[in-house]
């Protein structure tokens, strides 16, 4: 089996997963009845998010490690990407911030936050999306 | 011997030589233009190529000067290049991998637009 393609078939998996748990726990903190699960929520998207950003960073690093270079992409694809690295910048400080100091917020802050996690976590579905069919 | 018996030796020999070919060398062919033409300005002007993308390539890129002009899904074909302007330019065809990594497979030509 070729190695190459072995390291980026294990880092789409993760990557992969690290989707399901950011739109995952958005919705499903936002689901009428679950919000007593949101604390446990949170960590699913905080750790979403990080392994979003490292194996989107890991994919980069195999191109790398194997041809000295990154993948070559241009146009609706860089812009794409560029979305993407947003959002997961924007979705990790935002969680953790949720994490770290949400207990004092009003029912209301917490339900807008949890609508912009899922926004952000949908921007970044659909921008990979782009960034597929477009590089 | 019985003549079913050699079915699984043709199935195996038929499926090492198809992985013969999938372990042929990457490659990258620029048939037209040629090196050194001189192309003209006001014509459609095209890359005619072929790609071998060889166990780790995928598809290639189409470079005029270093930028990205095209993805070329095709393994063999042509395509028509933007209006070049006039002087020396560089195009150049790289087979990468489905990550989109040029491989260090390419073919390149220089042209002069008058």
């Amino acid at each position: 089996m070729d190695l190459q393609n072995l390291s980026y078939a294990a880092i789409q998996v993760v990557h992969n997963f690290g989707a399901v748990a950011v739109v995952g726990s958005a919705v499903c903190a936002l689901w009428p009845g679950l919000a007593g699960m949101r604390k446990k929520l949170a960590w699913v998207m905080l750790a979403g998010w990080a392994a979003q950003a490292a194996s989107g960073g890991a994919f980069g690093g195999v191109s790398w490690l194997y041809y000295g270079r990154f993948p070559d992409i241009h146009g609706i694809a860089v812009a794409a990407l560029l979305i993407k690295m947003a959002c997961a910048a924007a979705g990790f400080m935002l969680v953790a911030a949720y994490l770290y100091r949400g207990i004092g917020w009003s029912e209301r802050a917490r339900q807008a936050t949890w609508r912009a996690l899922a926004a952000l976590a949908a921007t970044a579905l659909t921008a990979a999306a782009f960034l597929r069919w477009f590089s | 011997m019985r003549i079913s018996s050699i079915y699984p030796i043709l199935g195996a020999a038929l499926l090492a030589c198809s992985q013969i070919s999938f372990a042929q060398d990457a490659s990258a062919k620029i048939t037209s233009p040629a090196d050194g033409a001189r192309l003209d300005a006001m014509a459609q002007n095209k890359v005619v190529y072929e790609v071998v993308p060889g166990p780790k390539g995928d598809h290639s890129h189409l470079y005029v000067d270093n930028k990205e002009a095209a993805i070329l899904k095709e393994l063999k074909g042509s395509h028509t290049l933007e209006k070049l302007s006039p002087g020396q330019h560089d195009i150049c065809v790289k087979v990468v991998n489905k990550g989109h990594t040029p491989i260090g497979v390419e073919k390149c030509v220089k042209v002069t637009v008058n």
